[in-house]
């Protein structure tokens, strides 16, 4: 697969996002990783731009693998930081349960913003136009870009070619999120599109074959609530583990009462006793190879 | 990034490795891939 002229993909892993490149005079760089990898994430931008100025960072949206690099980069670059205005009151205010930071034992380093954009915005990144899609879902307040010069979406986390993020909100009173997943994803039908670059994984080509994937995905949600409950206790726990790389196995279950997302879903939607919880999740995440037991301790696998 | 070996601590790539992953070929990848025992056996 052949990326357009002008754009760099840094395809990073699951605890970090991409972070995409677009080349012009000033270059803007989409999304900048979990910040624990900043300084990573600083050194790979710098080796990407070789020296050409970086004028603007910009979010897809405001989770901790995609702005947990924020801070960072503008300390180092001192670059303008556009974010999609929908963030910009949870950022303003900084509420780390809002923000999934502390509620999910995440983190991320505060940083401010210069301004913001919204659906239909039409922003010039690179060697290209971008318009601004709006793509609630996995974050309500989440954007995509799509160029139709060159055929390219950025989707964030609304598409990946196995799946999209974990649609939270529909846990936690947003009981519309699952609708609005669907409507991102015929949003993404809709466009004529060569390319998707996501937040995660590499950049593909069969846009129809991943959105055939994520209906598939979704319609599972929508049949049985429940299987959204334990994809997302799944997906925060493997996060978790992937920062952490290495957890006692008899500290599990009370790992799990005490991250109030964890304990919550499971009070909700799952309705497990603390040790037949901590005994399904790691057996589940084994099975598919994110976790193993080794001794007496579970240890991350990616 | 290592200090050390200048290799990312997680995958053991480098920082060239990392920067150019997503352009490379299937082949490319396997032959970074098939490089990062060695260096995870390094002291």
């Amino acid at each position: 697969l052949k990326l357009p002229r002008g754009i760099q993909v840094l395809e990073r892993g699951w605890l970090s996002s991409n972070n995409v490149v677009l080349f012009a005079k000033g270059a803007t760089v989409i999304d900048s990783g979990y910040g624990a990898h900043a300084q990573q994430t600083v050194a790979l931008v710098e080796h990407a731009l070789q020296g050409w100025p970086f004028e603007r960072l910009v979010n897809t949206h405001c989770h901790s693998d995609h702005m947990g690099g924020n801070a960072a980069l503008q300390r180092r670059f001192r670059c303008r930081t556009s974010i999609p205005a929908g963030e910009a009151p949870l950022i303003d205010r900084w509420d780390e349960r809002e923000l999934i930071l502390s509620a999910a034992d995440q983190r991320a380093e505060r940083f401010s913003y210069d301004d913001t954009f919204g659906d239909g915005d039409v922003l010039a990144m690179g060697e290209y136009e971008w318009r601004v899609i709006a793509a609630p879902g996995h974050d309500t307040h989440a954007v995509m870009f799509y160029s139709q010069q060159a055929h390219v979406l950025i989707s964030g986390d609304a598409l990946w070619e196995n799946g999209f993020g974990a649609v939270f909100a529909q846990l936690f009173g947003r009981d519309t999120a699952l609708a609005e997943t669907r409507l991102t994803l015929e949003r993404i039908a809709a466009l004529d599109c060569d390319i998707v670059i996501p937040g995660h994984g590499r950049p593909f080509g069969d846009v129809g074959a991943a959105l055939e994937r994520a209906f598939s995905r979704l319609k599972g949600y929508e049949e049985d609530i429940t299987r959204l409950a334990r994809h997302v206790v799944k997906v925060l726990f493997t996060f978790a583990m992937l920062e952490k790389r290495s957890m006692p196995l008899a500290e599990v279950p009370a790992y799990l009462e005490r991250v109030a997302i964890l304990a919550e879903i499971n009070r909700g939607y799952l309705k497990m006793a603390p040790a037949a919880f901590s005994d399904w999740l790691i057996a589940d995440l084994e099975r598919v190879g994110a976790l193993e037991r080794r001794g007496s301790a579970v240890v991350a696998r990616g | 990034m290592s200090p050390d070996t200048g290799l990312c601590e997680g995958c053991l790539r480098t920082l060239d490795e990392i920067a150019a992953w997503s352009a490379m070929s299937a082949e490319q990848k396997r032959a970074v891939l098939a490089q990062l025992p060695k260096r995870g056996a390094r002291p």
